[in-house]
């Protein structure tokens, strides 16, 4: 875009368009209503031309144009539906149907394929260009996360874009050229023998069925339908701002967090729990292990504590450090993920409460998240003596065992999470959104160690300045004041003084892309080396747009996503992490020594590993 | 052979590393050292390569795989390519082929158990008036026969040396030998830029790599494009089959290439120049080096040139790795950058947002080499000869069916028929004018002109007499595109296939009038969309078969 504010006239399919100077074609005509037809185009992605579907007629010009990637010029006549446009793009899309295998009835994307969608709209009625029969590629699915199917590959690139432009990652590239063209992880391994992080922005970003998630609904329904398992689900908040798209609701209509709660048992869950319980026990550890750096560092001197402190909720964002930047892990804060929490938390508090032999219980969770089911495996999350969480089931893949059970999730009544772990905060809800767990922090901090409320500092305790969704923020928030030493954290800290007008920074990045820019400015020592702790998600747009979410994705989407997470935050009795009544509970009853004890590192906190971009 | 140790690896690259700048465009000239000491690029070596250079290793294997000359699996010590082109194969190459899957035992794709040989096809490797052609690693031999090849296979089986040398192709008499070395050069340096440009304009010179774009007229775009810096590239890229007149131009006046990129870089205010070469020409790099040095020492390069204060030029030569298609300009661009050669979108063109986004100004091998002799001899003298809108002379590369192939200077506006007589072709069914991307004209229309009026070129001339067939050609052509095509735009990936098999099915006498007139339309559509030229000619030949050869299918 122009910097100087020129602006360029032209006309569209007869209309005058005025738009700022280099506005795309395709934008232009979208100002004014007329949408042309794209397929490799993403807006989160920068223009490649690449399927050339969305080519318009401009006066003068004598091939067609790509109208993603031309910038409107003064006084160009431009046709985007002339006969000879409407024809070559009806060939595009038979040239990619013509390449293109795999039967759309069982098609995991047979809703919403964009392929299909143009082949409708462009009126390809039959094959010209021929149809393959038989498949070239082999489908690849031996992970943990993903399925590739490259029969049907467009060759979009989406996937190898995302991968490199939104995550910094690169974990595809493009072997080989023309027919033989496949996105393929390096030296051809399967994507999870690389550096991949298992985010899943390939999959939210692929127009087609090529890319999925490894479905494990079938191994949830086995456990349910196995009498002698005892199987509980917990369900994070992000899927429940977008669940509702995957039966026909647009992004944003309706939060289905009570709705998915009566679903998920009437699918034949023991116990559906909330796993905004362990967001707020999460923020209690994290806060707890921030104080206690920050004491090391300020008080003590001591030089080793490595600060900022990073957040450790996104197993995307921790696989990406283990790869990329190994040298900062000592930055993580050693608590674990809400996710893992849970796990563990219910195959030893809940298991011996209940009385109910861990071996027995099948741990669900339902999470925004395809990295999860990466994360639920490692070697590490066993501290229960039995792997934490057992299955990881993505809402898409949730969405999909409610369809089976014969519901329309927004049709089912409202119902309760279940006790013990049902109670929520506004604070473990927004943990969804990018800049949420640093707000649920916030809140959390500031009544800990001042003794004020968050609402005395910000308007109805909205932290607006680490909300949003700039690529990455810095937000400040000065300790005028200070307050008693809560009893729950009385074992770590006789008083505040030292905190006594002190600054607390802190910072927020989303999308690994972000995170490596945020990463290198601290190494640079620039503003974000300042900050004590950052907030990091692997997504773009936090768990809201993360890989297990429903396609498509884009910034709307996110906006309409994060619309319903904040609004839902608004109507919770309690809104602070600190206040859950459920995690008070649990310290008193089980983690009797209060946050970061030694029974809280044993279950709640766990370690890394450095793992480098050279893999043998 | 051996599969080398990891410790092996970064002792390599480590002094690698002193070699190069550890910057992104050094990726190329690194894989082809690390292949040229293991004979192909083991994946730890791409992986520390990645780090090295700050690139995803999945990038560093995207643009392994990419060119044709660069291997990620063990191949062969010695890797033998036989030359596919059209000449190479009416010259009997399918015949040495055969010979040597019999003596190696193995087949055409494939590596000997030993890891002794691999023997593969190749796009034309240039010298096509001594088809066909072979090439072992990075020698080229011509004129191969069966025998011929037999032999050599012995000898390196034995250990024994092989020797090859190209002979010169036969020419007429050339404007270039009467040009006096860097008499150019510095008459250009009497002038200023922009009389430089107005002399070019006035000579009509237009790109002589195929597309015929006006020379002065691209200067003077580059010269007023903004930018702090400003390349010259000189495209020698030579892969259009049939086309050998810049190996020529290169083994007999390559400094009057330099001179010609050294006045461009004075005419547009740049200070570095890079001569692209296809892989295929690495044989000649130490000779292009020589001349480069002493140009140099004669001060005709490198600083205050010929004692203009304030000009500043160098050259520096770069290999491409095996890609047809980075003869077109902004793939050509993205290669010397380091990536996978796959052509930009245009607008923006190179004039203005060129190498690493600076203008840049790129032409054609023998562009530049008349430049010198344009400034020596006037631009009266090069406007006076041709036609209307063809200025000048031009080099003609001519092979297949006739009596004397060679190199042709010839004054634009020659006839099809003249060209018949001049090399002395007997029977002649057809003839292909600029390369498989340009036109195969029926005999009935001899009568047309070599000129930008009526059939442009970039050189190359493939003659056929009565013996072949229409569809040998037409698949072998298609075949080439395919392999030939980037695959990053679907018109091009998808659409020369179809139009592949669809010429299997006309053959077959099983093409259907509605399946018929479906390629026409695909045809169009390939030309409208394609992102380049590759993808906008290569339909040519289809509707060349369909439009001028229908009675004689």
């Amino acid at each position: 875009m122009s910097e100087d504010g020129k602006m360029v006239t032209a006309t569209i399919d007869n209309i005058e368009v005025n738009v700022p100077e280099g506005t795309t074609i395709l934008n232009a005509a979208k100002s004014v209503g007329i949408k042309i037809p794209t397929l490799c185009h993403h807006d989160d992605l920068k223009p490649k031309g690449l399927c050339r579907i969305c080519v318009v007629e401009i006066e003068g010009y004598r091939n067609l144009q790509t109208s993603c990637t031309l910038p409107l010029s003064e006084g160009m006549v431009i046709n985007t539906n002339s006969h000879q446009v409407r024809r070559a793009r009806r060939d595009l899309v038979d040239l990619e149907l013509s390449n293109h295998t795999g039967t759309c009835y069982t098609c995991n994307r047979s809703r919403n394929c964009t392929l299909r969608e143009l082949a409708d709209e462009c009126g390809v009625t039959e094959f010209r260009f021929g149809e393959k029969q038989k498949a070239d590629h082999e489908i690849e699915d031996s992970g943990l996360f993903i399925v590739r199917d490259m029969n049907k590959c467009i060759q979009c690139r989406n996937c190898e874009r995302a991968c490199k432009e939104l995550q910094a990652v690169g974990a595809y590239g493009i072997k080989d050229r023309s027919n033989k063209i496949k996105i393929a992880a390096f030296a051809d391994k399967e994507l999870e023998e690389t550096v991949c992080i298992n985010c899943g922005q390939c999959i939210t970003h692929c127009p087609t069925g090529a890319l999925s998630v490894k479905d494990e609904t079938e191994k949830v329904w086995d456990a349910i339908e196995n009498p002698k398992k005892h199987v509980v689900i917990q369900t994070a908040p992000a899927p429940r701002s977008a669940i509702g798209e995957c039966f026909g609701n647009d992004p944003g209509e309706e939060a289905m967090t009570f709705q998915l709660a009566t679903a998920l048992r009437r699918c034949g869950f023991d116990k559906v729990f909330d796993t905004t319980f362990t967001a707020d026990l999460t923020i209690i550890e994290e806060a707890t292990e921030l104080l206690i750096r920050l004491k090391k560092a300020l008080v003590d001197k001591d030089e080793s504590i490595a600060l900022p402190q990073f957040t450790s909720c996104s197993p995307g964002w921790i696989k990406y450090l283990e790869h990329f930047k190994p040298e900062m892990i000592p930055n993580v804060s050693s608590a674990k993920s809400p996710q893992q929490m849970f796990g563990a938390v219910i195959k030893t508090y809940y298991a011996q409460k209940n009385n109910i032999n861990p071996d027995d219980i099948v741990s669900v969770a339902l999470m925004p998240c395809v990295a999860k089911k990466f994360e639920c495996s490692r070697p590490e999350m066993t501290d229960s003596g039995y792997k934490d969480v057992d299955i990881v089931l993505t809402t898409e893949e949730a969405a999909q065992m409610i369809k089976e059970a014969g519901m329309d999730l927004r049709k089912v009544p409202k119902s309760e999470y279940d006790a013990p772990f049902g109670a929520s905060t506004g604070s473990g809800v927004i943990f969804g959104a990018t800049g949420g767990v640093m707000e649920a922090a916030l809140r959390t901090a500031i009544e800990l160690i001042t003794g004020l409320k968050a609402e005395d500092l910000f308007e109805h305790a909205n932290i607006t300045p680490v909300r949003g969704f700039e690529g990455s923020r810095i937000a400040e928030v000065t300790i005028d004041k200070v307050g008693a030493v809560p009893e729950i954290l009385k074992a770590h800290f006789n008083d505040w003084e030292w905190l006594k007008g002190a600054t607390l920074k802190v910072g927020v990045a989303h999308g690994t892309a972000n995170a490596n820019k945020v990463l290198a400015d601290i190494e640079a020592g620039g503003p974000f080396s300042e900050c004590h702790f950052i907030e990091f998600m692997g997504c773009p747009g936090g768990c809201l747009a993360g890989g297990g979410m429903p396609r498509p994705v884009n910034m709307d989407v996110r906006e309409a996503r994060a619309k319903i997470l904040y609004d839902e935050d608004m109507h919770y009795e309690y809104r602070k992490s600190h206040e859950n009544p459920e995690v008070a509970h649990l310290y008193q009853e089980f983690f009797t020594e209060g946050p970061c004890s030694h029974k809280a590192h044993d279950l709640l906190h766990t370690h890394y590993t450095a793992r480098g971009v050279i893999i043998d | 052979m051996y599969i080398p140790n990891h410790d092996d690896i970064n002792k390599f690259l480590s002094e690698a590393e002193q070699q190069h700048a550890m910057e992104r465009k050094s990726i190329i000239p690194l894989l082809q050292a690390t292949q040229r000491k293991y004979g192909f690029v083991p994946e730890y070596a791409m992986q520390k390569i990645g780090v090295m250079l700050g690139i995803s290793s999945a990038e560093v294997y995207g643009v392994a795989t990419f060119y044709s000359f660069i291997e990620v699996e063990p191949k062969g010590k010695y890797h033998i390519a036989l030359s596919i082109d059209m000449p190479s194969k009416m010259a009997g190459v399918d015949d040495v082929a055969k010979r040597l899957e019999k003596d190696l035992g193995i087949k055409m794709g494939e590596t000997t158990y030993d890891l002794m040989f691999s023997l593969e096809w190749t796009g034309c490797v240039g010298i096509s008036d001594m088809s066909p052609a072979m090439i072992i690693n990075e020698k080229i031999f011509p004129s191969i026969t069966p025998e011929k090849a037999s032999e050599i296979v012995k000898k390196l089986r034995h250990g024994e040396p092989v020797e090859t040398e190209i002979p010169q192709s036969f020419t007429n008499d050339l404007s270039f030998d009467q040009v006096e070395k860097n008499s150019g050069l510095k008459n250009a340096l009497e002038l200023s830029p922009e009389e430089v440009r107005n002399l070019v304009k006035d000579s009509g010179l237009r790109g002589h790599g195929g597309a015929g774009f006006p020379t002065g007229m691209k200067w003077d775009f580059c010269a007023n494009a903004e930018g702090d810096k400003k390349y010259v590239v000189c495209n020698a890229d030579e892969g259009e089959p049939g086309c050998f007149k810049d190996m020529l131009i290169f083994s007999r006046f390559a400094d009057k290439v330099i001179e010609g990129m050294t006045v461009a870089g004075y005419a547009v205010g740049a200070d570095e120049g890079i001569l692209y070469l296809r892989w295929e020409y690495a044989f000649m790099k130490e000779k292009l080096e020589e001349i480069l040095e002493e140009k140099r020492a004669a001060n005709m390069l490198g600083n205050k040139i010929c004692g203009k204060d304030d000009f500043n030029f160098d050259i520096r030569l770069y290999f491409g790795a095996g890609a047809y298609v980075c003869g077109e300009e902004t793939a050509l661009i993205e290669s010397i950058e380091g990536h996978r050669g796959e052509p930009r979108n245009k607008p923006p063109f190179p004039v203005t947002d060129g190498l690493f986004g600076k203008p840049t100004n790129v032409n054609n091998v023998e562009t530049f080499a008349w430049v010198p002799c344009i400034l020596a001899k006037g631009s009266e003298w090069y406007n006076s000869a041709g036609t209307e809108n063809s200025k000048g002379y031009k080099l003609f590369s001519i092979s297949g069916d006739c009596n004397k192939p060679g190199v042709f200077e010839l004054a634009w506006g020659m006839s099809l028929n003249d060209i018949v007589e001049l090399v002395d072709a007997k029977d002649p069914k057809a003839i292909q004018i600029g390369g498989y991307s340009g036109q195969l004209v029926p005999k009935k229309d001899f009568d047309r002109v070599l000129s930008y009026e009526d059939l442009a070129t970039g050189g190359s001339v493939i003659i056929f007499d009565k013996s072949r067939n229409l569809y040998d050609i037409a698949e072998n052509y298609l075949e080439f595109f395919i392999e030939e095509s980037c695959g990053q735009c679907t018109p091009c990936r998808w659409g020369n296939t179809a139009l592949l098999n669809h010429v299997e099915k006309m053959r077959q006498g099983k093409a259907t009038r509605k399946e018929t007139k479906d390629i026409e339309t695909l045809s169009e559509t390939m030309v409208l969309t394609s992102k380049c030229g590759l993808g906008q000619t290569s339909p040519n030949i289809v509707k060349n078969l369909m439009n001028d050869f229908a009675d004689q299918l």
